[in-house]
């Protein structure tokens, strides 16, 4: 069964459509890169997998969005459990002003969770997971803003990892950081993907060749081609993607 | 010969920018100059009443001689009076107006009338005091009736700068927070007001500047020309230095005498304007150091 | 290890296995050179396909890991390094191949003596050594090795020289048989050029590894390099 998946989605902000007729399946454990140039999408599409277009006022959706066969746009769908089962990671890194601690414990918390060792254990688990507990387990205290941003980026995906979801949503999370902590992020996306299935939006090719299994390229709001990311980087079968991927685009 | 001279118009350009300079320069010097002067005209005029028994003491003799102390205390009253109703309730407005109220005409017409709000003139505020505080509600003359009617005038400009300390966090806070499961009321609380707490902050201390300088609202409110006491509730009247200044040189019983005094007032006056941006912008720095973004 | 760590270490897992492939086609091809068994040649033969894929499985993965992870410095070097290697392998494989297929078209001639003549089957070997080495040296990253590998290609040329030589002298007595002899030679020609091909990986080798270039170098110069 796939993890993810949007059937003929249609997605319109007022009356202008950014999304036309979308189709992609993806199987779970595995890491799906979006790519395409400014606007054309692909940060829309992403944003469908945990609702965030919500909050923008005057959208519409055709067609179905399913996270593990569940329609999540279908009525009577609680938004905040839905958005439990996702995890996103932005293009700035943004902890909360709070401290490193606190920074992970706060989906727990929102979340009613209270038993004090239980969240103790779980921030462990999460900060370990993002291979940053060593660079802050003795500064647990402090403030979040006292890292640096490679290590901010990925306290924020312990930070989205502490709720648990199955899916991580990531949008464009190196575009603020340096190349030595953009490649500890690709290496933990490699990591991840043992244990979640994740979606990554990214501006940078070589990033989407490195980490992704599959890539979708979108143009204009249509995905003109979505295949293996080996096929789609050696052999794209459509003249428009092989224009974007080899820098002729226009 | 090259279809642009370039020596020629790098002159011209140099030739421009220098006048360009010299403009700006000579305004912003211009601008200084006059906030210079009237600072230390004030300052020249006022110094030399200020002493400790000015700031602590009742006015004697038709407010000839003596210190201050009553006015200083009224304004501190009203300051706070007004806060306490203008800042909860413009903070709770700039969030609902913010985060809640969903984009559309409805929204546009709200900003639009608060924006009005803040561009009537105080005296309005004060007739609309007087006839709804002192008169309709029968408050009275009173500090009550003086506090809500500066809070009335404020609420605009708290509203305004809440809403823009509001509008300067970035949305991925919000989304990230939501996010993670929590409710928009969570995600305020928790993560957006402690982000746009430093510039609220400056907004508060602004109003607050606002308001210990304002003459007209408190004019048919509660400012008294002279009271022999403190106030004792928040029904009796008070005094209030701007009217104090405003009685004193023009209607007092001796103005020429009681010159040095008006001067005096002005100057503590603008001591406690001055010390409220301070306050201001230190508050601001330092919280801005503790969610320092980057 | 990083993704591009595990994906090398592949490619050089697999560059490996065609390397044992290789060396064991080619010991192969030296023992049923020697008995000129029939039954080997076959086996030889369905091996080759074998050899085959596995080039293209390299080359596939070569070719992704430029597309996808960008290889630079070392990395890029030892890819560029694997894909001609890759190739050199395979043409060495294809040597084995066509020593089966001069076994199997053999009918009724007899090569024994014209083999011991020749010292075919020390060439052989000192073909299959080079194969072995060369494998060693990238193994163990060892560039003095694989310089090593130059001289002893030289010893090859020389035993191709005095094959020459004596089969010519054969073609003069017995022209009868001028087919058969022909094809030998070609047979000793080919090991040379197993020698020429493990010549050309010890220089990839030495190209990763110490980033030299030793391809275009004069002769004489090219030994002097280190």
């Amino acid at each position: 069964m796939y993890k993810l998946e949007s059937k003929n989605v249609d997605f319109f902000y007022g009356t202008s459509q950014a999304l036309k007729n979308i189709n992609i399946a993806i199987h779970p454990n595995t890491v799906t890169a979006l790519i395409g140039p400014s606007g054309c999408g692909k940060s829309t599409y992403l944003r469908l997998f945990n609702r965030m277009n919500d909050l923008i006022g005057n959208t519409k959706i055709n067609g179905q969005v399913l996270i593990d066969g569940d329609d999540i746009y279908a009525k009577g769908v609680n938004v905040d459990s839905l958005r439990k089962k996702t995890g996103m990671v932005f293009q700035k890194p943004n902890p909360f002003p709070k401290t490193i601690f606190e920074n992970v414990a706060y989906g727990l918390r929102v979340n009613g969770i209270t038993d004090k060792k239980f969240i103790e254990e779980r921030v462990e688990t999460s900060i370990k997971q993002v291979v940053l507990w060593d660079e802050v387990k003795d500064k647990l205290k402090k403030s979040a803003f006292e890292l640096s941003g490679g290590q901010q980026q990925r306290l924020c995906i312990a930070r989205a990892l502490a709720i648990q979801p199955s899916v991580i949503l990531m949008d464009e999370p190196t575009s603020a950081l340096d190349p030595i902590s953009t490649a500890k992020i690709e290496e933990l996306i490699y990591e991840l993907k043992s244990k979640y299935t994740i979606v990554i939006v990214t501006h940078n090719m070589q990033q989407a060749g490195r980490v992704s299994d599959s890539t979708a390229f979108f143009y204009l709001g249509e995905l003109i081609e979505y295949s293996a990311t080996k096929e789609l980087f050696t052999n794209p079968k459509i003249e428009r993607t092989q224009n974007y991927i080899t820098g002729r685009f226009g | 010969m090259p279809l642009i001279d370039e020596n020629k118009l790098t002159k011209s350009k140099n030739r421009n920018q220098k006048i360009a300079f010299f403009l700006f320069a000579s305004v912003g010097y211009f601008i200084v100059t006059i906030l210079v002067a009237i600072l230390s005209f004030i300052v020249y005029k006022g110094i030399g009443v200020i002493n400790w028994n000015f700031i602590s003491q009742m006015p004697e003799e038709g407010m000839t001689k003596g210190g201050i102390y009553p006015a200083i205390i009224g304004t501190l009253y009203l300051v706070s009076g007004s806060m306490l109703f203008a800042f909860p309730i413009g903070v709770l407005a700039a969030i609902y107006m913010n985060e809640y109220f969903k984009d559309g005409i409805i929204k546009r017409i709200v900003r639009m009338m608060t924006n009005n709000l803040a561009g009537v003139p105080s005296i309005v505020f004060g007739l609309f005091g007087m006839s709804l505080f002192v008169n309709k509600l029968g408050f009275g003359d009173s500090i009550l009736a003086g506090s809500l009617t500066l809070g009335l005038l404020v609420l605009p400009i708290v509203i305004r700068t809440t809403e823009e300390a509001l509008k300067a966090v970035d949305d991925t806070f919000r989304q990230a927070s939501l996010g993670l499961g929590a409710t928009k009321w969570q995600t305020t609380r928790r993560v957006v007001l402690p982000i746009a707490f430093p510039n609220i902050i400056t907004g508060l201390i602004l109003s607050i500047g606002r308001v210990s300088g304002e003459t007209a609202p408190i004019l048919f409110t509660v400012a008294a020309y002279f009271l022999p006491k403190l106030p004792s509730s928040i029904f009796d009247q008070a005094m209030a230095l701007p009217y104090h200044l405003y009685v004193i040189s023009t209607s007092g019983t001796n103005i020429e005498e009681s010159r040095p005094i008006a001067y005096g007032t002005a100057l503590v006056l603008i001591l406690i304007v001055l010390i409220c941006n301070l306050i201001a912008n230190g508050l601001r720095k330092y919280f801005s150091k503790k969610v320092k973004m980057n | 290890m990083s993704h591009i760590e595990v994906e090398m270490q592949q490619l050089k897992a697999e560059i490996v296995e065609m390397w044992n492939l290789v060396s064991a086609q080619m010991k192969t091809a030296m023992v049923a050179l020697a008995k000129m068994d029939k039954g080997l040649a076959k086996e030889i033969l369905n091996n080759e396909k074998k050899v085959n894929s596995l080039e293209l499985k390299i080359d596939r993965d070569c070719e992704n890991i430029f597309a996808l992870h960008n290889p630079v410095a070392n990395d890029l070097r030892l890819v560029l390094a694997l894909l001609r290697i890759n190739s050199n392998l395979e043409r060495i494989g294809d040597i084995a191949a066509s020593v089966a297929k001069f076994i199997n078209k053999s009918d009724g001639f007899e090569y024994k003596g014209l083999v011991e003549e020749t010292h075919a089957l020390e060439m052989f070997e000192e073909a299959c050594d080079l194969v072995d080495d060369v494998k060693a040296s990238f193994e163990t990253e060892n560039t003095q090795l694989a310089e090593s590998i130059f001289k002893r290609d030289r010893t090859l040329n020389e035993l191709n020289k005095n094959a020459r030589a004596i089969v010519i002298a054969h073609i003069k007595k017995d022209p009868e048989n001028v087919e058969s002899f022909l094809s030998f030679l070609a047979i000793i020609r080919k090991l040379e050029r197993s020698g020429d091909q493990s010549k050309s990986i010890a220089e990839e080798l030495i190209f990763f590894i110490e980033a030299k270039v030793l391809k275009h170098a004069p002769k004489a110069e090219g030994n002097k390099l280190n």
